[in-house]
């Protein structure tokens, strides 16, 4: 039967040949085929809503890779969100994805929260820091936060050396753009942070990273909390729009999706300015395509000694941004760069934003396979572009494991000519 | 509704965690790739071939209907619980038991992927020829049930031509087994030929012998097009009469290609009235002399422009193409009926033109779509089910076109089945003492008629 948005489902079953739950589980009711078909019971009242619905329907990673396999043009994500709004309405949610998804929303209460948290992993004791898991990740290999907000750190260092944009720039080569840090980069892996700020200043960029801008909206999006996109979006609109800019830089996927994809359809839902919309989202890009459109990373000194590198890709980066193959591409042209792919270096990490907590069981043999095979290419290093990758499958890799999880520009950063062996 | 007592020990047998029975988890095992729902009343994923065993002896002293299901896969329906009952699900029982290429055969759960097959041969050097356009998701064990083809089958043969023996479970709960590890083996009756294609009517599939070939060394992928469909199909048949044989032949008629493109953007030929994928392989120079032979054929029948696939990631997106019809065709309505009839290679123009045809008569679109090598046509006609008028003119075109078949000497089904999908038709190829002796066979092997019933037999 056709559906509400016009798409139709035939049943064909190539979903389920891409789906990491249904691969993970091997049952229906793990499929994308099969959620819609809730979906569709649950709006002709075949089925109730129920605790069991919701469930069904909230165990899926929202990589998306349904929709891009989809011959028949079913946007699945969207009728997930849709789906989940309306079970967790009906059901609620979880306490402390609700309060997750309230902090998200306001940026104020993010930085309280993090500076607790903060606080927190510095008094924790190990053993009892050992005992404790979040989700499938025992506390101790969990990311410890930034000292300071990344956001806050440049800013800082900006005022102490007023008139002075960014230090050892040479002549303005190339542009101007607008660095949209995500949540992650500023409160929990400044090493991308920075490193993206140190290449785009060897590139001669000049780098614009606004105060005020905010979580892009997905964790709320995902879990329920879409009317309390709107501000988020609203912010966000006004600190990317700035006249004069070349390009909006992105290092998360998942945020470069959603101000490339979802914010001119929500700016319009929203009764939001959706020429901003649609002027930022024409300028986002991933930091790796830029790098590769703009400078010659074969050029960066090379190191003596050969890195080995493997990679994961991230889902949002494979189905939702337009260039899959960027990061590949970077660790390609960066000479001392030894690129081993691995096996399974396009499937799911089994993170899933929350789902590794949600759901500790499936993620964990969804991530195991992952690591296994990328300790099989031998490599140091574990390129991923998505931070919740990084804490996904850096949660599974100890000191002993030999391998690191970091993202391409930490990577590239390294090569550049003043800044190399720079502490991250 | 089944007996209490009766799902308790069948609950016993998997434990909860391999037993659905929720409405939710239920309504995800009412349909497959057909266009029919039926609601199952319980789900069950066994993980051995005892467990198996232990079900159906429930099963059978209940009479409780017991339907297969690998990956849902099935396009007629051959894995909807049309009378309710167990689904029995073999997602679950997915072990590569033994791979031995110095012999040729693998050993394999019927809940083993087929493209997890193909994963696990490739070091070695090996393949395993059917090849399904499900085959990234289907399993072994469906494919099995429903002797499943695909486009090599032209040169390799089908899913029966490779198994050597299997081991099954009877309505009874019995275990028997026959065949071997041996390509000759006429050791009694060849049962395995008599369960391959029962669609789960006779027994339960628990493991399978399958013959294994090694890959060919050179593998070529031309893409032909033709001004005129008549020629394409005159096309075909000359290259397969003339005595060459391709590892597949695929015919595509305008609206294919052009629906294709629409979706895949790969630069298909939109404006050819028809169009081959012709796919030869084996010891490169032997390729290299067919590609001649066949260009010859090809040019004499008038083809426009003949091209070969340069680099494997063309050759790949020209078959991504040709799979990805059937879900492309899905986006154009609500409902899809695919076909699947076979005439015999020389019969290949008159049944296009035949199709064109009744399409036209009935105001219908169709895609013509072919295995034509072999004869296995797809025609595709969307249009909406719920629209009674419609529905009409397209249960009527179907009529015709299998009527057509028949009177060219071909069949219903070259590799879908039968299922729910074509049970009225069977007497345009089989006469009543041929059903009637099915019917014979039936009975003997499930004689309560627990298995898959509501289906062809």
């Amino acid at each position: 039967m056709a559906d509400s948005y016009g798409q139709n489902c035939n049943k064909c079953g190539f979903c389920l040949s891409v789906c990491p739950t249904y691969q993970a589980q091997g049952t229906e009711d793990a499929s994308p085929r099969a959620r819609i078909q809730l979906i569709d019971f649950f709006s002709d009242h075949k089925l109730g809503s129920s605790e069991k619905l919701k469930d069904i329907i909230s165990k899926c990673l929202m990589c998306g890779s349904c929709a891009n396999i989809c011959p028949a043009g079913i946007n699945h994500p969207e009728r997930y969100v849709r789906m989940r709004e309306k079970m967790i309405r009906d059901h609620g949610d979880r306490p402390e994805i609700k309060s997750l998804v309230s902090l998200l929303a306001k940026e104020s209460r993010i930085r309280m929260a993090a500076g607790a948290a903060g606080m927190a992993q510095k008094i924790v004791p190990r053993v009892f820091a050992e005992k404790y898991r979040l989700g499938n990740i025992a506390l101790k290999q969990f990311p410890v936060l930034n000292n300071v907000p990344f956001r806050t750190a440049t800013r800082r260092a900006m005022e102490r050396m007023p008139g002075q944009k960014s230090k050892g720039v040479p002549a303005l080569k190339y542009g101007r753009v607008v660095y949209f840090t995500g949540c992650a980069t500023n409160y929990l892996f400044d090493d991308t942070g920075f490193a993206v700020l140190d290449i785009l200043r060897h590139m001669g960029v000049e780098v614009i990273i606004p105060d005020t801008q905010t979580c892009c909206g997905i964790p709320m999006l995902f879990h329920g909390g879409r009317e309390k996109v709107k501000n988020n979006l609203n912010t966000n609109l006004a600190c990317l729009d700035a006249q004069g800019i070349d390009a909006v830089i992105v290092d998360c996927p998942t945020c470069g999706a959603a101000l490339k994809n979802d914010y001119p359809g929500l700016a319009k839902e929203f009764g939001l300015d959706q020429e901003a919309a649609n002027r930022v989202a024409e300028k986002v890009v991933d930091i790796s395509t830029f790098i590769m459109a703009h400078a010659r990373p074969e050029g960066f000194p090379q190191n003596h000694e050969a890195i080995h590198v493997t990679y994961h890709q991230p889902c949002h980066l494979r189905n939702h941004m337009p260039a899959p193959g960027s990061a590949q591409a970077l660790l390609n042209a960066l000479q001392g760069v030894e690129y081993i792919p691995a096996l399974d270096m396009d499937s799911c990490c089994g993170g899933g934003g929350t789902f590794f907590y949600e759901y500790p069981e499936v993620s964990r043999g969804i991530a195991k396979k992952k690591v296994t095979n990328a300790k099989a290419t031998g490599a140091e290093l574990w390129v991923t572009d998505c931070p919740v990758c990084r804490i996904n499958l850096g949660g599974y890799l100890d000191d002993a494991a030999g391998l690191t999880v970091v993202h391409p520009a930490r990577l590239a950063a390294q090569f550049l000519p003043d800044l190399k062996g720079r502490k991250g | 509704m089944i007996n209490p007592d009766a799902i308790n020990s069948l609950k016993a047998i998997v434990g909860k965690d391999r037993c659905f029975d929720s409405p939710e988890q239920l309504a995800c095992y009412c349909y497959d790739a057909y266009f029919e729902e039926a609601m199952p009343d319980l789900v069950l994923f066994p993980c051995t071939r005892d467990e198996v065993s232990g079900i159906l002896k429930i099963c059978s002293v209940h009479k409780i209907p017991v339907t297969a299901r690998g990956a849902g896969t099935s396009v007629c329906g051959a894995s909807i619980p049309a009378r309710g009952g167990v689904v029995l699900c073999f997602s679950k029982m997915n072990r590569i038991l033994e791979i031995n290429t110095k012999d040729r055969y693998v050993i394999v759960e019927p809940g083993v992927v087929n493209a997890d097959l193909q994963k696990a041969l490739a070091p070695f050097g090996f393949f395993y020829p059917p090849d399904p356009g499900s085959m990234a998701v289907s399993t072994i064990g469906g494919n099995v049930a429903q002797n499943a083809g695909g486009p090599r089958c032209l040169k390799y043969g089908v899913t029966v031509d490779y198994i050597l023996g299997m081991e099954v479970v009877l309505a009874s709960g019995k275990v028997v087994r026959f065949g071997s590890r041996n390509v000759k083996d006429v050791t009694g009756y060849r049962l395995s030929s008599l369960f391959c294609g029962s669609e789960g009517t006779l027994g339960m599939v628990t493991s399978v012998i399958l013959k294994v070939l090694p890959l060919p060394e050179s593998v070529s992928t031309l893409l032909v097009t033709f001004d005129d469909l008549d020629n394409t199909a005159k096309a075909v048949a000359d290259i397969i009469g003339a005595g060459i044989l391709p590892a597949a032949l695929e015919l595509m008629d305008k609206t294919t290609i052009r629906t294709i493109e629409e979706k895949a953007h790969i630069g298909l030929p939109v404006d050819a009235e028809g169009t081959l994928l012709i796919e030869v392989d084996g010891v490169k120079e032997a390729c290299e002399k067919e590609i001649k032979k066949i260009t010859e054929k090809l040019e004499a029948n008038g083809a426009v422009n003949i091209e070969v696939a340069k680099t494997e990631d063309e050759r790949e997106k020209l078959w991504q193409a040709r799979r990805s019809a059937y879900g492309v065709f899905a986006k154009l309505s609500p409902s899809l009926y695919t076909e699947d009839i076979v005439v015999p290679a020389g019969k290949i123009p008159e049944m296009t033109r035949m199709i064109v045809d009744i399409a036209n008569k009935y105001k219908l679109i169709v895609g013509v779509m072919a295995h034509a090598g072999d004869g296995n046509m797809h025609p595709m006609i969307p249009a909406d089910k719920s629209n009674k008028e419609e529905w009409g003119r397209v249960e009527k075109a179907f009529d015709e076109i299998m009527a057509a078949a028949a009177s060219l000497n071909g069949t219903l089904s070259g590799e879908h089945g039968i299922g729910l999908a074509k049970t009225e038709y069977l007497p345009l190829v089989m006469d009543e003492d041929a059903i009637e002796f099915m019917g014979v066979i039936k009975k003997a092997v499930d004689p309560d008629g627990i298995l898959n019933p509501g289906k062809f037999v």
